[in-house]
């Protein structure tokens, strides 16, 4: 009798003990789930994978300086949808394999859905291939390549950077401005090239000019000279040159030393001059024009909160790099703002052919490749030395200049 | 064919006679194809750039061969004197390694972004050569590859060092019984060979823009010259450089695409019709 007693106050101070514990947990669970509701948003992580080492490397950490300031500003207003801005910098040596191990990392372990600063095309046509199973988003804004938007598009991956082609079409709008009425074209001999030289025939053609040397050296060509005697001996009054990377720098260095430029009213080139590029290839550029992708000068209420903001945080003003970065985040904003959440397949659904407005005026997302309708700009280089910049002489509207969706593309 | 367009092959030319004849010497006395000649015409380069750039050109031109000789001798030292018994396609594979190596401490030190110089200010510009203005530069090239040939050429003919790097590419074992100290002299030819390519690299900076893959992109050319030149033979690798940087440029004039295969062509019809090379002594 005693030991059923002693039983019957055991098993009752038992429940009494896991009855307390029980509302101590549901309290608990109830006073979070309030906390939840009435405190501030989960922040919302954005991967950055830009390469860390080699030629790069700086374009790299110019692009995450673009987002870290469009991050900056957005969460200084209060964030997105409510939601604050979380950045998480892996980096990458710029080779596919290891982007998509930092990618599959920032998803998996660090909670990151969007990614952005990748770099090549090569790593975005590889990266595309896994952002459905990773169920992220990509938002490109470096990798230019036509079949990023062709054959290697995807359905979460977001084209936020002019493609070649678009580059490519607004030089050829405003060929029938540039002086010079016989052109030469010096172009790499390669797809890039062959098709730059085929848009700018039919512009040069349009703008009643005359195409009277077109010559292709192949790609890693170390010596131009026979190329440069040609374009000397031709009869051209301007030159439409095709020639980036280390053979840009060889052909434009090469036609200095043979006084090349001097002959031509017009020297136009095609991803042949950028900023980055202005002290290896010293002053001979100066009052050569090149396609540009962001006018720093662009007179709209975001584009001047952007540059004042760059030029505080990194005492310089951005160039297409950084402004490109910025222009990614800003279209992440747009489509969260619209999803009003950070579920990345909402998000995407909210960017199908949403226009709002950026630094680079109103852009639209294409629905139906994902690419940023946006303008492209051909630049002349002003000043010597350090000094020297881009004035912008020509734009092209983004409609004007985007090819139609590419029917390869199956989103 | 105008007189601009013939020394542009010259040019070319000069480059690839100075390259060239550095690898066939240590391949001539060593057995070695040694693959990272183009890794050590690589750093040459970039060390003129730095060197160059903070001091100038012409102290580049006097210390980088110095500096690629030093690097010569480590290799003849660390390597091919310990591999000397071993195969060649394992010494070549190692030769291989060492580029690659070359390649990135190059891409730690100076990046892989393109670099470029100017020519130092006495050589910029251009100058008539029969009624065409032609850069100074280029010429300079030329002269300093036909006076570097004809001092190699002298010396290995004149002097008693020059006798014996002969006889010891003849035959090794032969001329160190008579005894001739071969190993000074692998020490010694292969530390030229080194400076060759150290020079090579420095007249390169203001030629052509420096960048990681420029050793690997030439190396190949480089080969071709030694084997149709005659696989061992200064000469020949000197009179082929030559005559392909010519005959490159020619054909660019003409067809850049077919340039483009035109050393590939010469390899072919030399090794069916004298497979031994131009000048060659022995079968590779």
């Amino acid at each position: 009798m005693r030991r059923n007693v002693k039983r019957a106050i055991g098993v009752l101070a038992l429940s009494a003990v896991v009855t307390a514990c029980g509302s101590s947990t549901t309290d608990s669970a109830s006073t979070e789930g309030k906390s939840a509701a009435s405190g501030p948003k989960e922040a919302i992580k954005v991967a950055l994978i830009p390469p860390s080492t080699g030629a790069l490397a700086q374009f790299g950490s110019d692009s995450v300086k673009g987002w870290k300031v469009a991050v900056a500003l957005v969460n200084a207003k209060g964030g997105v949808a409510g939601h604050q801005i979380e950045l998480v910098e892996l980096s990458t040596d710029a080779t596919a394999d290891s982007t998509l191990r930092a990618a599959r990392e920032a998803v998996t372990q660090k909670g990151a859905k969007f990614i952005g600063s990748v770099m090549t095309s090569p790593e975005h046509g590889a990266l595309n291939l896994q952002l459905e199973s990773l169920g992220a988003l990509s938002f490109n804004s470096l990798g230019k390549a036509d079949d990023l938007i062709g054959k290697q598009c995807a359905a979460n991956a977001f084209h936020v950077v002019q493609t070649n082609k678009m580059d490519i079409n607004a030089l050829g709008e405003s060929l029938k401005d540039l002086p010079g009425q016989k052109w030469a074209i010096q172009a790499v001999d390669y797809v890039t090239g062959h098709d730059a030289a085929a848009v700018f025939k039919a512009a040069a053609k349009k703008a009643g000019k005359e195409v009277v040397l077109e010559q292709f050296a192949p790609l890693n060509t170390t010596d131009f000279g026979s190329n440069i005697t040609k374009l000397q001996s031709s009869q051209a009054d301007a030159l439409f040159a095709v020639e980036y990377g280390a053979d840009g720098v060889a052909f434009v260095k090469q036609a200095q030393q043979f006084n090349l430029p001097a002959k031509f009213k017009t020297v136009l080139g095609f991803n042949m001059v950028s900023e980055p590029l202005f002290p290896v290839l010293g002053d001979v550029v100066s009052g050569f024009y090149n396609n540009v992708g962001y006018n720093v000068a662009l007179d709209n209420p975001s584009n001047k909160e952007f540059v004042a903001a760059y030029e505080k945080a990194n005492g310089s003003k951005p160039y297409y790099v950084p402004a490109d970065a910025y222009l990614a985040a800003q279209t992440l904003f747009a489509g969260i703002e619209k999803a009003t959440n950070g579920d990345p397949i909402k998000v995407r659904d909210a960017l199908k052919d949403l226009s709002f407005d950026s630094i680079t005026g109103k852009v639209t997302v294409r629905g139906a490749d994902h690419q940023v309708v946006r303008p492209s700009y051909v630049g002349k280089v002003e000043g010597t030395g350090t000094s020297k910049a881009f004035k912008i002489v020509a734009s092209g509207d983004g409609p004007a200049i985007t090819p139609p969706a590419n029917p390869e593309c199956k989103i | 064919m105008s007189i601009a367009e013939v020394l542009n092959g010259v040019a070319l030319g000069s480059l690839l006679m100075v390259l060239s004849s550095g690898l066939a010497m240590i391949y001539g006395l060593r057995g070695v194809t040694n693959f990272a000649h183009g890794a050590l015409y690589m750093v040459g380069a970039y060390v003129a750039y730095s060197v160059g750039t903070r001091l100038s050109f012409w102290v580049a031109l006097l210390v980088v061969p110095v500096v690629l000789a030093a690097v010569g001798v480590v290799l003849e030292l660390v390597f091919f004197r310990r591999l000397e018994h071993r195969s060649h396609i394992e010494v070549g594979l190692v030769t291989f390694g060492l580029a690659l190596v070359g390649e990135r401490i190059v891409v730690l030190i100076w990046g892989e972004r393109t670099l470029s110089a100017d020519p130092p200010s006495a050589l910029s510009g251009s100058i008539s050569v029969l009624g065409t203005n032609y850069p100074t530069y280029r010429l300079f090239v030329i002269v300093a590859a036909l006076a570097m040939a004809s001092a190699l050429v002298l010396y290995l003919s004149r002097s008693e060092r020059g006798l014996h790097i002969r006889a010891a590419s003849h035959d090794l074992e032969t001329a160190s019984i008579m005894g001739i100290n071969v190993d000074r002299v692998s020490l010694f030819v292969v530390a030229l060979g080194a400076a060759l390519a150290g020079l090579a690299g420095t007249l390169a900076v203001p030629y052509v823009s420096l960048d990681p893959g420029m050793g690997a992109g030439i190396l190949i050319t480089v080969l071709i010259v030694v084997v149709i030149g005659g696989v061992g033979s200064i000469g020949g690798a000197m009179v082929a450089g030559m005559g392909l940087g010519i005959a490159q440029t020619v054909g660019t004039t003409i067809s850049p695409s077919i340039a483009v295969v035109i050393p590939y062509l010469a390899l072919v019809l030399v090794l069916l019709l004298r497979p031994t090379g131009l000048a060659g002594r022995r079968a590779a």
